[in-house]
């Protein structure tokens, strides 16, 4: 039993301390049992609080403390640093919440929200009153890690981890890397091309001998935890042989008789069913496409690396840390969505940019010149009616730089730009300047009152009520209609699944804290970069890569990792073994394993995450959470509910 | 003359802002030492002179703090405040010679224990140039309640000498025989993470910034909603009223050639709809009025902090402010265009928020004596690689952190400390294996 607690009460600079008397909390916590010295403080985080926290727990040798603050989100790990530079082990600490339970939740009522605050506090006291030391447990870490996806995100988190001297796997589901990047033509702001960042991407993953590269590859299941994965990956083969020649190869897509739309091009050209389509796609080496494939044959006649027994294979990989780069799927527009499938000549933006870099010296659609360009604006983002609310952030810009560089490439087009107020950030707004200068027309609208397109004549037409010119009716026949289409989060990802992985309002994957934590997720050792985890242009996604690959980097640059002790164990002489606590269990920590001839559970620390779901269903109470006892909740449910 | 200490270290990080203490609690965890040099006698930057945060609307302290705590007790990181960098010099492909300057504080920083009697002592006071002169402040001062170090600083240009702060002080760490230090330090890597300057609206006199007293730029009406606010309520400076018509007018010093900073500054949207935010819990009887050409949300969580922001009753109005008049009473005449009617009205308003600009900090083109070093045509430092590795500076072993390359907001500057901090490892290790 503690007898020298030390509780602090923070101000919070006033989110706490306008809504909650904190000397009445204090004042309270102090005639505790237990409670040696009770506090209040502006700022608890603050170094020079820390400081005096330290001096007051060696001073007074404390032996257990709470700080009464904001969620433990956001300070727990804090405080329980400081408890251990002072020398108490740090589950000695309890971290009370009163500022997201109490005074942000009760603004309006300060007398209740001062009187749920101490029994907030009370309850912590009771806790740590129970507490115990215990010690983290070290575990071998797998000094390697996997990379999910290889767009330029992944490829680039890949790239600064082997540099550092780590091994990387990294898988791809398509059959060639590159994703969205390398379906684009130039980026902005430097001219660069997708082709040649990827080739530059692609050139030194191929290069380093620390990274593997898996195309085709899905990532199929995951156990284990942070410093300590196991992956299953799924292999899906190409059905083309390693040594490669490619004149044969190219005679085999020749004689292919098999046409399908061109994914890659966004289903404006067609490819065959065995296919190396465009230059950009590494690795160089053609794939046939199985579920298109007829298996005639004729491919085979021509070219001896085709081979049609190679056989999915299945992989076990070891990992101490996972970077997830799944990346975003382009908004679908719905039938009717903006004249959408009822024109032809209603295009997406990527089909657009598509058209651009295969059109040569005129920009032609369906065999009609193009003169007259009309871009509609936040298809899919920010929307009134629909699920996505958010701004897809890259379109403003990447959309005003398509015009300008279709404008330079193809002489004499028009541009009418039919926005919802023009989001060309930072740098990038002198394009938006320079478009205007050009001549590109600019026309806006509020959300309430969208553009509409109809077919007229044979031509589709685009109207508006411009508030730029006082609501005046616009109406503009234009031979091309380019929907600019946002981001969306994946809409087939298991990976998220497979990882455990949480997701935001937006549903893309969050992080724990956009600006403490921005690249880590609640799974240990699991941490998401590029647009997975929103949208961004291709600096913010590199950014986000490389912030991924130095945190996944401290998970794996030692042997050993310690991790956190607080997990469910089982006492194997209550246990009977009905294996409800397995099926509980998310995480599958727990095993059958046999003490003598009984048969009992068994939780491995490792993976078991301390969520608690287990404790309930054992009907025999045999299992425990560390640090959450039976006698220390029941204290302080006791205490909450006012029987102490 | 100045006395000379010489010293090495793995890694020098220029800048103790948010940018630059994530570069070195990263680079540091991996194991090498490094040094911080920030030129302000606190670390934090502009961060921790915030109130709030969007879009999260945690307070900034309650995120800088930590990182603060943590940067300043690593066992492998040094940091020097008040201390200038003169010179950065590549001697060959793996070490820089640098010298910086340690300003004297005229306190003995290991012995001064904070407890400001020094400050209650001293009888002359000046602006509080931390609360953006809204406020006095003593010349024997701590900066504010949560600077670190959390020490006294005698402010000697304004000091009198009159000796009350040595008499007063307990550890009598106050001591005017204080030397400027200049450091030699041998380091292998560098990283440059100075931030940004904010627009000085007194560059636009229409909008009457410096002669009206109730326009007041964002900063200052950041320090009037932080926890460490000088008063303990928002009023108007001219009167102590408590203001119910506020006006913010974006993009002053943004998005304009007259004064020649044509590009966006990509934060200043969002700062405004967060204080509007503040203003309607604060003020609740206030209305607020935000004049705006484009209203920019464009990151995670931003555009739903748009609309919550219409929903709680913030007032958007499309149109550029063309000028502020001063009135009798202290109020404000606003002219601008209406978009909606195509006329020119005039609203009135009892307290005018200018929304400042981000303008680049141009001094790391001092720092480097070969002339190697480049700026982009907005000032902002050069980045070398921008699509493949975009913290590649001109010089091969200086790296780029925070809104050193061009305007950010916090997430972005964090993001792109980790993308520095990951290349200046990677430079590091390479030379450890060549070595």
């Amino acid at each position: 039993m503690k007898k020298k607690i030390g509780v602090y009460i923070c101000h919070c600079g006033g989110n706490i301390s306008d809504y909650v008397d904190v000397e009445k909390v204090r004042g309270a916590a102090e005639n505790e049992e237990g409670v040696f010295i009770a506090k209040t403080t502006m700022f608890a985080c603050a170094d020079s609080n820390q400081k005096e926290m330290v001096d007051d727990i060696k001073d007074n040798e404390l032996d257990a403390v709470v700080v009464a603050s904001c969620s433990p989100k956001l300070h727990e790990a804090t405080f329980q640093a400081v408890t251990q530079r002072a020398g108490l082990n740090k589950y000695n600490y309890y971290h009370a919440n009163i500022r997201e339970q109490v005074s942000w939740a009760h603004s309006n009522d300060k007398v209740g929200a001062t009187e749920k605050a101490i029994q907030i506090v009370k309850a912590g006291i009771a806790k740590v009153r129970l507490s115990e030391a215990i010690e983290p447990l070290e575990i071998q870490t797998q000094q390697a890690v996997l990379v999910v996806g290889a767009g330029v995100a992944g490829m680039k988190a890949a790239i600064s981890l082997a540099k550092v001297g780590v091994q990387v796997y990294i898988i791809e589901r398509e059959h060639f890397v590159g994703g969205r990047i390398s379906q684009w033509d130039v980026l902005c702001s430097n001219d660069e091309t997708g082709k040649e960042l990827v080739t530059r991407l692609f050139t030194d993953i191929s290069s380093a001998k620390n990274i593997t590269l898996f195309t085709g590859t899905e990532l199929v299941d995951c156990a284990g935890s942070k410093g300590n994965f196991t992956v299953k990956v799924k292999i899906t083969p190409r059905y083309v042989s390693d040594h490669c020649d490619r004149n044969e190869l190219q005679k085999a897509i020749e004689v292919c008789p098999v046409v399908v739309p061109d994914s890659f091009n966004f289903n404006i050209t067609n490819r065959k069913a065995i296919y190396h389509n465009f230059p950009s796609e590494y690795p160089h080496k053609p794939v046939v496409d199985i579920a298109n494939c007829t298996r005639c044959g004729e491919c085979e006649k021509v070219c001896k690396q085709i081979d049609f027994s190679q056989k999915e294979e299945t992989l076990e990989l070891k990992v101490g840390s996972i970077v997830v780069a799944s990346g975003f799927d382009p908004y679908t527009p719905h039938d009717g969505e903006f004249g959408y499938k009822i024109s032809d000549d209603v295009i997406t933006l990527p089909q657009f940019k598509r058209l651009v870099d295969i059109c040569d010296k005129e920009l032609v659609w369906k065999n009609k010149p193009v003169k007259t360009v009309s871009f509609i604006y936040c298809v899919g983002s920010r929307q009134v009616d629909g699920d996505n609310k958010y701004c897809s952030r890259y379109c403003c810009t990447t959309t005003i730089y398509s015009a300008i560089k279709a404008g330079e490439k193809f002489k004499g087009l028009d541009f009418f730009h039919f926005t919802r107020g023009i989001r060309t950030y930072g740098k990038e707004e002198l394009l938006y300047y320079q478009a205007s200068k050009d001549g590109q027309i600019f026309l806006q609208s509020y959300e309430d009152e969208p553009p509409s397109v109809e077919v007229k004549n044979g031509k589709t037409t685009v109207r508006i009520n411009d508030i730029l010119s006082l609501k005046k009716e616009v109406e503009v026949e234009s031979d091309l209609v380019v929907l600019v289409i946002g981001m969306v989060p994946r809409a087939e990802s298991t990976i998220g699944e497979i990882l455990k992985t949480p997701r935001g309002r937006d549903n893309f994957f969050n992080e724990i804290h956009m600006k403490l934590r921005p690249v880590e997720t609640v799974i240990d050792g699991i941490t998401i970069s590029g647009c997975c985890q929103g949208p961004k242009n291709v600096v913010e996604s590199i950014n986000s890569a490389q912030s991924a690959a130095i945190k996944a980097y401290s998970f794996v640059s030692s042997e050993t990792l310690l991790v956190e002790p607080i997990v469910a164990t089982v006492n194997p002489e209550l246990c009977s073994w009905c294996d409800a606590c397995t099926e509980s269990c998310s995480f599958d920590a727990i095993q059958q394993q046999e003490i003598g001839d009984k048969r009992v559970a068994e939780i491995n620390p490792t993976i078991c995450k301390g969520c608690g779901m287990c404790l309930p269903v054992c009907p025999t109470n045999a299992i425990q959470l560390k640090t959450y006892g039976d006698e220390e909740v029941t204290r302080m449910i006791s205490v909450l509910a006012n029987e102490l | 003359m100045a006395t000379v200490e010489k010293s090495s270290y793995d890694a020098l990080i220029v800048g103790g802002g948010i940018a630059g203490i994530e570069s070195a609690i990263n680079i540091a965890n991996n194991g090498f030492k490094v040094l911080l040099v920030e030129k302000d006698l606190t670390v934090g930057g502009k961060m921790i002179m915030l109130s709030k945060v969007f879009p999260t609307l945690d307070c900034g302290a309650c995120i800088t703090t930590p990182k603060i705590s943590e940067v300043a007790r690593h066992p492998n990181v040094t940091i020097l405040t008040n201390t200038e960098v003169k010179s950065i010099d590549k001697q060959d492909v793996l070490y820089f010679k640098v010298t910086i300057l340690q300003k004297p504080r005229y306190v003995d920083e290991s012995n001064c224990t904070g407890c400001q009697l020094c400050e209650e002592a001293c009888p002359v006071v000046v602006p509080d140039q931390y609360q953006y002169n809204m406020v006095g402040r003593k010349v024997a001062y701590i900066p504010f309640t949560i600077a670190s170090p959390r020490v006294a600083n005698i402010d000697i240009d304004n000091c009198i000498l009159c000796g009350a702060c040595e008499k007063v002080c307990p550890t009598q760490c106050i001591d005017f025989s204080q030397q400027e230090i200049e450091h030699h330090i041998v380091v292998k890597t560098v990283v440059i993470a100075t931030g940004f300057n904010l627009f000085d609206p007194v560059k636009i006199p229409r909008y009457g910034y410096g002669s009206a007293l109730n326009v007041i730029t964002s900063m200052q009406m950041e320090r009037l909603l932080a926890p460490t606010r000088p008063y303990n309520h928002v009023i108007r400076p001219s009167d102590g009223k408590t203001p119910d018509k506020i006006a913010y007018v974006l993009c002053t010093g943004s998005r304009d050639h007259t004064v020649g900073n044509p590009i966006c500054s990509q934060i200043c949207c969002m700062y405004s709809i967060k204080q509007a935010q503040l203003l309607m819990g604060a003020l609740p009887m206030a209305d607020v009025t935000i004049y705006y050409i484009n209203i920019r949300s464009f990151g995670k969580g931003f555009e739903e902090f748009y609309e919550q922001a219409k929903g709680m009753g913030v007032n958007f109005v499309k149109g550029k402010i063309g000028m502020i008049t001063e009135k009798e009473n202290g109020n404000l005449a606003l002219r601008y265009e209406d978009i909606n009617k195509g006329t020119v009205v005039e609203a009135d308003h009892d307290l005018v928020v200018l929304s400042v600009g981000v303008i680049a900090n141009q001094e790391p083109i001092g720092f480097f004596p070969q002339g190697d070093w480049k700026n982009d045509k907005f000032n902002f430092s050069f980045q070398k690689d921008l699509l493949f590795s975009s913290s590649l500076s001109s010089i091969e072993g200086v790296f780029l952190a925070g809104s050193t390359t061009g305007p950010m907001d916090i997430p972005d500057s964090i993001l792109s400390a980790g993308a520095a901090s990951m290349e200046a490892t990677r430079y590091l290790r390479q030379s450890t294996i060549s070595v």
